[in-house]
């Protein structure tokens, strides 16, 4: 897309971002000064000038969200009060949306038409959303890059040569791009805040019960949660808000009522307990990465905060434990796929060349690669040795973070080790592609809320991402803070250049 | 069970491709068993926690479960919009008594 002009969004005093923001639009519709049409229109004609060169979409459902807008055109003039009215979104291709495909990037899912809405689509259809389209990811959202895509790869606005981040890297992209104000993806070990960070907008992991996995396919089930991209943190509180609460349909869903992040959002941090993980003081952090973190050091102080160190010794191995646990649910959770009920039949000849054919020809090399982990990590002879320590390790990485939380109201660490790396960079090394992951992963484990705020550029112009993880269920704390670092850090609410 | 990351054998990759229901060619099969094993080592650092510490680990938290009672589904549409053949409304698959091993 073309460079416009730099600004910043109205949120924070300068001249308007030319593509206003989820609480500007929702706003504008509500009040009958801009159509839902009107702005839907917009937004499909952002996608369609600047989409090629980003390609953040695997499918573009024009004619749909022009008949989503014009209901909520409907609902508006029949006196609904919506809090997503007419807001346009991007949805990753692993969350349902009624009448249209969810092949989680993955050539086994190909043409399959979920039975109707997730429940986070249903719950923001009736807020007023719209959906403009599906979004690139890694194939069932494994990877760091969102390269493992069975159609093609995504570039990131920032620098088109450079990985959006992964796995929800779509949804990411078509932020920062601003082709819609926000998006919506699922976060199994960094997933939602990894991206964001890469392209310098917010994501949000909410605790781990909070929001529904009803109509999310799963990838690794005590570990996945939808969450929102946007460019503020008052956007994404919006959209969450919208999402969280129990739902009868997922019974991992907390029964804890999710509170109003939005009203807790200009609390500031004055007198909060912020402290900053020891832990991610690692060997090799880059060196700009280091420095971003002492200026989040300052931010917070100068905001009131009372600011410390804390150890959450057990974050080391985090990514360790991780690769057990997740790929042990993946191979398990993936089993479904078999060219049975959905998805490509490969063979006809026997039941078993039925499964082996459709799920060799079906999978993408990582999607493999972790089922082979899985299923290594779950076999008769391994298990007590891998999954078993894995999970008793994760119990003791819990544990840490439980104390951490009685001297901390917030801990702090990177988002990201290092900006966004190069297209095909990292794809010949699968170890080095995991590591990327080192400081979303610990918060995943221990089903804590964690949100990514983008937090400067590096010397080469690349964003970089603080994250801020709270206590289960502490999410207006969370945004609370966010929000207040968002307003100390200064990034630029602008297009990105365009190179 | 050895400590070290050469438990991964050209052997065990193969035979954990048969459970999880995967083919993989003969030429791959090296270039597969060097990233596993390398993964594998990696995680092999999970060993160096002692016992000790383990022994102090909290349990692990219950799975929630929901009530058993019976509500309409979507598995006759889903099926109906994506089984890759289908004859009078079932899913058709090969003979399965006396097929596969």
């Amino acid at each position: 897309m073309d460079s416009g002009p730099p600004s910043s969004g109205g949120s924070r005093g300068s001249p308007p971002d030319p593509v206003p923001g989820v609480v500007e639009t929702a706003a504008a519709v509500a009040s009958g000064r801009r159509s839902a049409r009107e702005v839907v229109e917009e937004a499909l004609s952002r996608v369609a000038l600047g989409d090629e060169r980003i390609r953040a979409f695997l499918e573009v459902t024009g004619e749909q969200a022009r008949e989503e807008a014009l209901a909520v055109d409907a609902r508006i003039a029949a006196g609904e009060d919506l809090p997503l009215a007419g807001v346009p979104l991007a949805i990753k291709d692993n969350i349902w949306i009624a009448g249209r495909r969810a092949t989680c990037a993955s050539r086994i899912l190909e043409g399959f038409r979920p039975p109707g809405d997730s429940t986070v689509v249903s719950r923001l259809r009736k807020a007023g959303a719209v959906f403009v389209g599906r979004t690139n990811m890694d194939e069932f959202a494994m990877g760091s890059s969102t390269e493992n895509s069975s159609s093609h790869v995504t570039r990131n606005p920032w620098d088109r040569e450079r990985i959006p981040g992964g796995s929800s890297g779509g949804s990411a992209a078509a932020v920062a791009a601003r082709f819609v104000p926000g998006g919506f993806g699922s976060d199994t070990g960094g997933s939602i805040r990894q991206p964001a960070a890469c392209c310098g907008v917010v994501g949000f992991k909410p605790t781990y019960g909070r929001v529904s996995r009803y109509g999310l396919v799963a990838f690794a089930s005590s570990l996945d949660q939808i969450g929102p991209l946007a460019r503020s943190v008052s956007d994404a509180a919006r959209l969450y808000r919208v999402v969280a609460g129990v739902d009868p349909l997922d019974s991992t869903t907390a029964p804890h009522e999710p509170g109003d992040p939005e009203a807790a959002l200009d609390r500031g941090v004055e007198g909060l307990r912020v402290s900053f993980l020891e832990e991610a003081q690692v060997e090799g952090l880059d060196p700009e990465v280091a420095s971003n973190l002492e200026d989040a050091r300052r931010i917070f102080r100068d905001a009131g905060a009372e600011v410390s160190s804390v150890s959450v010794p057990h974050a080391t191995v985090a990514i360790a434990i991780y690769y057990v646990v997740a790929s042990a649910e993946a191979s398990s959770n993936l089993a479904r796929f078999d060219g049975i009920r959905y998805g490509a039949r490969a063979s006809d000849a026997d039941l078993l060349s039925l499964y082996v054919e459709s799920r060799t020809a079906g999978f993408g090399a990582e999607v493999k690669r972790r089922i082979l982990l899985g299923t290594f990590a779950l076999a008769s002879g391994y298990y007590e040795a891998y999954y078993g320590r894995a999970m008793r390790a994760r119990q003791l990485l819990s544990q840490d973070f439980a104390r951490a939380f009685t001297r901390a109201d917030i801990l702090v660490c990177p988002s990201i080790p290092a900006p966004a790396f190069r297209i095909g960079e990292k794809m010949a090394d699968p170890l080095t592609m995991y590591l990327s992951d080192i400081f979303t992963v610990p918060a995943s484990l221990a089903g804590l809320p964690a949100i990514s705020v983008p937090s400067g550029l590096t010397r080469s112009g690349l964003p970089l991402g603080i994250q801020l993880l709270g206590p289960p269920f502490g999410e207006e704390a969370v945004f609370a803070a966010a929000r207040a670092f968002e307003i100390g850090a200064e990034f630029p609410d602008a297009l990105p250049p365009a190179r | 069970m050895t400590s070290d990351s050469s438990v991964v054998t050209p052997e065990v990759v193969r035979r954990v491709a048969e459970l999880a229901r995967l083919r993989l060619p003969e030429s791959e099969l090296s270039r597969w068993t060097e990233q596993l094993s390398r993964i594998v080592g990696y995680i092999d650092q999970l060993k160096q926690i002692s016992e000790e510490a383990f022994a102090a680990a909290p349990a692990e938290p219950a799975t929630p479960l929901r009530n058993d009672e019976p509500r309409p589904g979507d598995g006759d549409l889903a099926l109906e919009s994506n089984a890759p053949r289908r004859l009078h409304g079932y899913g058709v698959v090969p003979r399965v008594v006396g097929s596969g091993r």
